[in-house]
């Protein structure tokens, strides 16, 4: 493993990017309609209940990544092919990311550049963020994390002023009832973004002070839920929630609203820059856990070599993924939470820390 | 690793030791000692300069005792030569027996500011060469070594390449003594520390670092020493060759040390805790380590007020994103996003644009290069000539290539723009960087539109938080971001509220100023506004 360390401020900071990073571009929570915020926000709760299995395991296992402890949790046979099922797990969501973004671009800007054009280039950078370490993505972030927010801060303020908000758009709650918003809490806002939280397991030993880890990545989570919930609400409340739950990219609908003094319009390159942003720490981070992942586990001294194979796996997954892209929201809509995101987020790591808490009283036992 | 390559790897160090061993031999220091004999002495120096005539051999007879003195002429005073010592033979006076003539020669006749006794040839060529006089005398193994240099040196002129409006007008020489004397004349403390050596095998170049002890990191003291140590090469002719050897990042485009021609600048570096590398003949001071805000920063921020000085800091860095920027948007606006642009604006554009024939990156492309060129020519042209080339290159990226129809006035507008902004960089060795990176971002613009440019800069950014000098990292303050060292950085915080010395250079003594430094009118109930009597 590399031997990289980061201070709390900066893993505050990669918690906040990787969480809002491709969550505020699509339509989080669109099932619940105008009810989108309230989902969220639950998501956030049930993702702080979930990132506190993942501290307990860390705080058992201090100093090792998840694939390292997953072994001595369970033992060799077993904890292997485990720890080689996440790192493929990692891989697979930095796909899903990568075809999301680049879908993204090839259906509203670039209508005619091929998929693996953009898909390859956003890899080719991301690599080499990889390829310099953890640290140099780390400082990356302090770098981009005021350009975001400077963004936002322009992006609301000209929706505010252009007139675009319509409180009534949110009202009434729970017009259908509470179904919906748990349906889609359980279904999709638990896993994603706020159960993604466990590529940290992966990435806490990195931490200089151990004892912040609670703060930073809980303060980092409710940020960010906070977010993403403001994000739902304007959507929602400039869009109806008829037009907010069948646009594909919500925040790019709303963002083209805005028109001021015939000036500032079409904005889509806000958009876009907060796209290529977010997108690059999503994909790096879970791109880091993989490669990560596989260093530790088949023992390799230097990650560096990793980053370019992983890499194009990474690349050519996503392009042979799904054939087009009904395909692939309906798999990450449909699939993906039920038989990937619950297992591995929720259900496995429950199974880890129990079966660590009846180890580590017996250890205790047997020393006092 | 297979045993193959651990072979080829043990082969290829066993020929670089041998290469080295080659190199080394011919010019292994001469550990010889002086002869008795002086003339054999006289003899042995004809024969290594191979005669050559600027080397000054004067024998001489005094009080019985024979002699002669060397030195290279231009680089020694002969006046002082002439006044000093050889004034002091003539008198005819005898030395008593009794007293040693080789002391006596020391204490009394050699009359100059500093001597030192030598013993073998390495000293001998070592004070002839940089000046001084060396004298035989003979029956002694030893020689003297007299400080007579003196040489031709450029007066201290006005910096040419940093100005500045209020601060001082003086600028460093060729000449290293001139140079260290620049600096010790604004920071009169012994802890200004200097420490000398010579680099080069043949060319000997004196070097010296500069550090306040006390102040500076001593870790990167040696650090700094032992990277220059590890230079082996022929020759140092600038500070440049210093740069490029003890860089961090050898495959970057941006510049991980600073120079400058301030002494003011460099003294102020120095305060901060960096290290100065002064290099005989340049007049460029090496400070190190380096980080990125640092070459937005020129020295009249500090001399005129901070509201001021941090909106001019603003506007140039502002510069230096238009200076990478301008064609690229340019580019991507016309090319990908005409809907980005207000609609009188695009057709406005477009209709310059109908009468060109190139797409908007070969249009950019040509006149940046064009641009490029000129500039390139304006360095090295004959005064004389220069003016004829500011008409032709007005002519060339002006009014006459719009109507030629090869550009539009619009892309003259932005190349005019673009340059300008790179102009108002402080050092040269970041704007320089620039106008790289300007080139490739323009490509990106062309395949990707605004999100290549978006993807160039991220590259950018990874590249520039990879970036060390010295260990620290380059885009220090910002990132890592560290809340109290924010006092220099985008915003120049009244000099009474910097407190601070930058901490991650100089780790441990870092408070600058006292408390309660903030000026303000006199307290009520003091009576220094109103004359006494007044009242």
């Amino acid at each position: 493993m590399e031997k990289a360390k980061i201070k709390a401020s900066q893993m505050f900071i990669l918690v906040v990017l990787f969480e809002m990073g491709s969550a505020i571009l699509v339509g989080l929570g669109v099932q619940a309609k105008q009810d989108a915020w309230i989902s969220v926000l639950l998501g956030l709760a049930g993702g702080l209940i979930l990132f506190l299995i993942y501290y307990r395991l860390f705080k058992y296992y201090p100093d090792i990544p998840l694939t390292s402890y997953v072994q001595k949790i369970t033992g060799k046979w077993i904890g292997r092919p485990l720890g080689l099922l996440y790192i493929v797990y990692f891989i697979y969501c930095a796909t899903r990311v990568l075809r999301d973004f680049g879908e993204l671009l090839t259906t509203t800007i670039y209508t005619s550049t091929p998929l693996i054009v953009i898909n390859s280039l956003m890899i080719l950078t991301i690599i080499y963020g990889i390829h310099k370490g953890f640290e140099v993505i780390a400082r990356v972030g302090e770098l981009y994390f005021s350009v975001i927010y400077f963004m936002a801060f322009v992006g609301i303020i000209l929706i505010f002023v252009s007139g675009l908000i319509h409180i009534e758009y949110l009202q009434p709650v729970f017009e259908y009832g509470w179904r919906p918003v748990v349906n889609t809490f359980l279904k999709q806002t638990i896993t994603f973004p706020f159960g993604e939280m466990v590529v940290f397991t992966m990435l806490l030993p990195f931490l200089n002070d151990s004892k912040k880890v609670k703060i930073a990545c809980m303060g980092g989570m409710i940020l960010a839920g906070i977010n993403v919930a403001i994000t739902a609400a304007i959507n929602v409340a400039t869009l109806g929630p008829e037009l907010f739950s069948r646009s594909n990219f919500p925040l790019l609908t709303t963002i083209g609203k805005i028109q001021l003094a015939n000036f500032i319009e079409r904005l889509d390159v806000l958009f876009m820059l907060y796209l290529v942003i977010g997108g690059f720490f999503k994909i790096s981070l879970f791109f880091y856990a993989a490669v990560a992942g596989t260093a530790d586990l088949f023992k390799f001294k230097n990650h560096q070599n990793l980053s370019f194979p992983i890499g194009f796996i990474i690349l050519c997954a996503s392009i042979t993924i799904a054939s087009n892209y009904a395909e692939h929201m309906k798999e990450g809509l449909e699939v993906v939470p039920i038989y990937l995101n619950w297992p591995f987020q929720i259900i496995i790591p429950t199974i880890l820390l129990i079966i660590a808490f009846f180890r580590n009283r017996k250890k205790k036992t047997s020393t006092s | 690793m297979s045993i193959l390559s651990k072979i080829l790897k043990k082969k290829q160090k066993q020929r670089k030791d041998d290469n080295y061993r080659q190199q080394q031999d011919p010019q292994k220091p001469e550990d010889l000692p002086i002869l008795r004999d002086y003339k054999e002495n006289i003899s042995r120096i004809k024969g290594e300069f191979g005669n050559s005539n600027d080397i000054v051999i004067r024998e001489f007879i005094h009080s019985k005792h024979r002699g002669a003195l060397v030195y290279v002429d231009g680089l020694a005073d002969s006046r002082v030569i002439s006044d000093f010592i050889l004034e002091s033979f003539n008198e005819n006076e005898i030395v008593a027996d009794e007293i040693d003539y080789f002391q006596f020669m020391i204490e009394k006749a050699v009359a100059l500011g500093s001597n030192k006794v030598i013993y073998n040839w390495n000293q001998v060529y070592d004070s002839m060469l940089s000046g001084d006089t060396v004298i035989f005398l003979d029956g002694y193994n030893k020689g003297i070594s007299g400080e007579t240099k003196g040489w031709e040196k450029r007066a201290i002129t006005e910096p040419s390449t940093q100005l500045s409006i209020r601060g001082p007008k003086d600028s460093f020489t060729e000449t290293l003594r001139t140079n260290t004397a620049l600096i010790r004349r604004r920071i009169k403390s012994p802890n200004l520390w200097i420490e000398s050596m010579k680099i080069g095998t043949v060319s000997q170049t004196d070097i010296a670092i500069m550090y306040i002890k006390g102040i500076a990191n001593e870790k990167i003291v040696a650090e700094v020493k032992e990277r220059l140590n590890r230079i082996n090469i022929d020759s140092i002719l600038g500070s440049g060759y210093i740069e490029q050897l003890i860089e961090d990042q050898a495959w970057t485009t941006f510049p991980t040390t600073y120079h400058s021609e301030r002494p003011d600048v460099v003294s102020s570096q120095l305060l901060e805790g960096r290290i100065a590398i002064i290099v005989d003949g340049t007049p460029f001071v090496l400070t190190a380590p380096a980080i990125f805000i640092q070459f937005f920063q020129a020295a009249d921020d500090y001399y005129s007020r901070f509201d001021i000085s941090t909106g001019v800091r603003l506007l140039r860095i502002l510069a230096f994103i238009i200076a990478i920027l301008g064609p690229a948007l340019y580019i991507a606006g016309t090319t990908f996003h005409q809907e980005m642009i207000p609609t009188t604006m695009a057709i406005a554009i477009a209709a310059q644009r109908e009468n060109v024939p190139f797409p908007a990156f070969v249009e950019a492309l040509i006149m940046e290069v064009t641009f490029e060129i000129l500039r390139e020519a304006g360095l090295r042209l004959p005064r004389a000539v220069g003016q004829a080339v500011s008409i032709v290159g007005a002519l060339v990226i002006g009014q006459a290539a719009v109507q030629a129809g090869i550009v539009s006035p619009v892309m003259v507008i932005v190349v005019s723009i673009t340059a300008i902004a790179n102009f108002s960089t402080p050092v040269f060795a970041m704007a320089i960087a620039a106008r790289l990176i300007r080139f490739v971002l323009m490509g990106m613009a062309t395949v990707l539109g605004f999100y290549g440019i978006m993807l160039g800069l991220m590259f950018m950014s990874i590249h520039l938080c990879s970036l060390r000098s010295f260990g620290i990292p380059y885009m220090m303050p910002i990132a890592p971001f560290n809340l109290r060292n924010q006092q220099d950085v985008f915003v120049r915080f009244p000099l009474w509220a910097m407190k601070y010395r930058p901490m991650f250079i100089s780790k441990g003594n870092v408070i600058r100023s006292g408390e309660n430094q903030k000026p303000g009118p006199p307290k009520q109930g003091d009576d220094t506004q109103t004359p006494k009597g007044e009242s």
